[in-house]
């Protein structure tokens, strides 16, 4: 208890000062003004994100090789605390791009490469909703899971080639090219704090599908009984 | 070599089965066929526009319609209890997906060539000086769906709601293969007609990586 | 300093996104503990 809420401090913290530095440390972008502070919330949940992701993929193909329910249940809970950081990249995107781009929404390889994404792991929790026994859902939506992850670099592959009209957008285009070393601290450093807040979350999420796996065993034993 | 043989039988069951009644491909068929007359409401089909939109038009009807069609492929096997007897009769599992998708293929490669002269007639649009390599776009395009699709739909299989789940796993994880097809076909469709190699190549490899990772996890995928 | 409150209003609601997020494994948590008392309270009470 008192090192989850030691953990919990320390995160938010982290979280605090990112901001901050976010705000007040890193220099106001020359072009497009103080609006592209978004964007260290913006690409380091980005990464957050695909780190959620990726662990996500390896739980699930640990799960299909070892068949412990510890991997299914960091599985479940990667892909769900990657798909809240996603949401977050998701919302966060069109308020930057309204004022640069002058339009909301554009289907550009990286929006539309992680909406797709998005929809891949919300398909990948729904199958979970749909298989009531524990270990068959275990496996198959593992199964899913690796599918959809090696399917990532072919969206993103097949979207960048024919589908992005724009010339690369600002991110990591124009400004990316010369990045103010002070930005590149300010944005490792936002992607340090977030992945703190990942893993606080993930451990949280963990435990509740821990407790899950453990009551479903109680209550199979009971059925049998 | 077992593999092989194993594969070629089980493909001339699929097959027996499916050209005694021909119940897929007829439906199939329908549901494309009306999927393309409906479309013609959604934007003026005059001969230039349909160069601009028929071919994703045209793939997106595929995509829909291979997603209800690959549903049958693992409920059959399941409603009739014979998935066990299926995987006790080959050496490797992997026989039965390769069986099933080459059919699969083969079934919706027969449907797209069905309507593609509907397709030209009813939208104007000329196919017949790039028939070739039309065939060459929907045999990769279609071996791609139905990879994916039969993997996918031996998963789905096996969950409630399968129906609706199948096209829900299914049209996203496809998404590669919807651009690229559509960009060759577009390109094939387009005015002074050429073939986009790029794109062509894409499909390979989006085949070749979701075959391996088929031939990696299919033993799982049929597991008891 | 154009467009500082579209700067505020996007961190905002990241944060919200995931401090509701941070609620709700809290309240699955908290319903699945009393879940599991009910299930031990019938337990002891049927033995």
């Amino acid at each position: 208890m008192k090192k989850s809420v030691l953990s919990a401090m320390v995160v938010l913290l982290l979280l605090g000062v990112a901001a901050y530095a976010a705000f007040f440390v890193a220099p106001t972008d020359a072009k497009q003004g103080v609006i592209y502070r978004i964007l260290y919330l913006h690409v380091a949940s980005a990464w957050t994100g695909l780190t959620s992701f990726f662990i996500c993929f390896i739980a699930n193909s640990l799960y299909v090789l070892r068949r412990q329910p510890r991997w299914d249940w960091l599985g479940v809970s990667a892909g769900e605390t990657g798909l809240v950081f996603t949401t977050v990249v998701l919302l966060t995107g069109p308020i930057w791009a309204h004022p640069v781009w002058g339009i909301w929404w554009t289907w550009d390889a990286r929006l539309t490469s992680t909406f797709v994404l998005w929809l891949l792991y919300v398909s990948y929790l729904l199958l979970r909703t749909l298989v009531e026994e524990p270990d068959r859902r275990a496996l198959l939506s593992a199964l899913f899971g690796i599918f959809a992850f090696i399917d990532v670099p072919l969206v993103f592959g097949s979207i960048r080639w024919w589908r992005t009209q724009h010339p690369q957008p600002i991110i990591m285009g124009a400004p990316g090219a010369g990045l103010d070393p002070t930005m590149y601290r300010v944005l490792f450093f936002t992607w340090l704090a977030m992945l703190g807040l990942m893993t606080l979350l993930l451990r949280q999420r963990y435990r509740l599908e821990a407790m899950r796996g453990d009551l479903e065993i109680i209550q199979r034993e009971l059925e049998a009984a | 070599m077992a593999l092989l043989s194993n594969t070629t039988v089980l493909l001339g069951k699929e097959l027996r089965t499916e050209f005694r009644s021909r119940e897929l491909l007829t439906t199939t068929t329908v549901f494309v066929l009306i999927v393309m007359v409906l479309f013609s409401f959604s934007f003026d089909p005059t001969s230039e526009e349909s160069r601009r939109f028929g071919a994703g038009l045209l793939w997106l009807a595929f995509l829909f319609a291979a997603s209800l069609m690959l549903q049958s492929c693992f409920l059959r096997e399941q409603t009739s209890d014979t998935l066990s007897a299926l995987r006790l009769s080959v050496s490797d599992p992997f026989a039965i997906f390769l069986a099933k998708l080459a059919a699969n293929t083969l079934f919706l490669l027969l449907t797209e060539l069905l309507l593609l002269p509907v397709f030209a007639v009813m939208y104007n649009v000329a196919v017949l000086p790039t028939l070739h390599w039309l065939v060459l776009v929907f045999f990769l395009g279609s071996l791609g769906v139905s990879i994916a699709g039969t993997a996918l739909s031996a998963i789905s299989a096996q969950a409630r709601m399968r129906e609706l789940l199948l096209p829900l796993l299914l049209l996203p994880l496809l998404t590669p293969i919807l651009v690229a097809s559509t960009e060759v076909t577009a390109a094939l469709f387009d005015r002074s007609p050429y073939v986009q190699w790029k794109g062509v190549g894409f499909l390979a490899v989006f085949d070749l990586a979701f075959l391996t990772i088929l031939w990696l996890l299919g033993e799982y995928l049929v597991e008891e | 300093m154009k467009n500082l409150n579209s700067v505020f209003a996007a961190y905002m609601i990241g944060w919200t996104v995931f401090f509701v997020y941070y609620i709700s494994i809290a309240r699955r948590t908290s319903v699945l503990r009393e879940d599991i008392e009910r299930l031990k309270n019938s337990l002891s009470r049927g033995k």
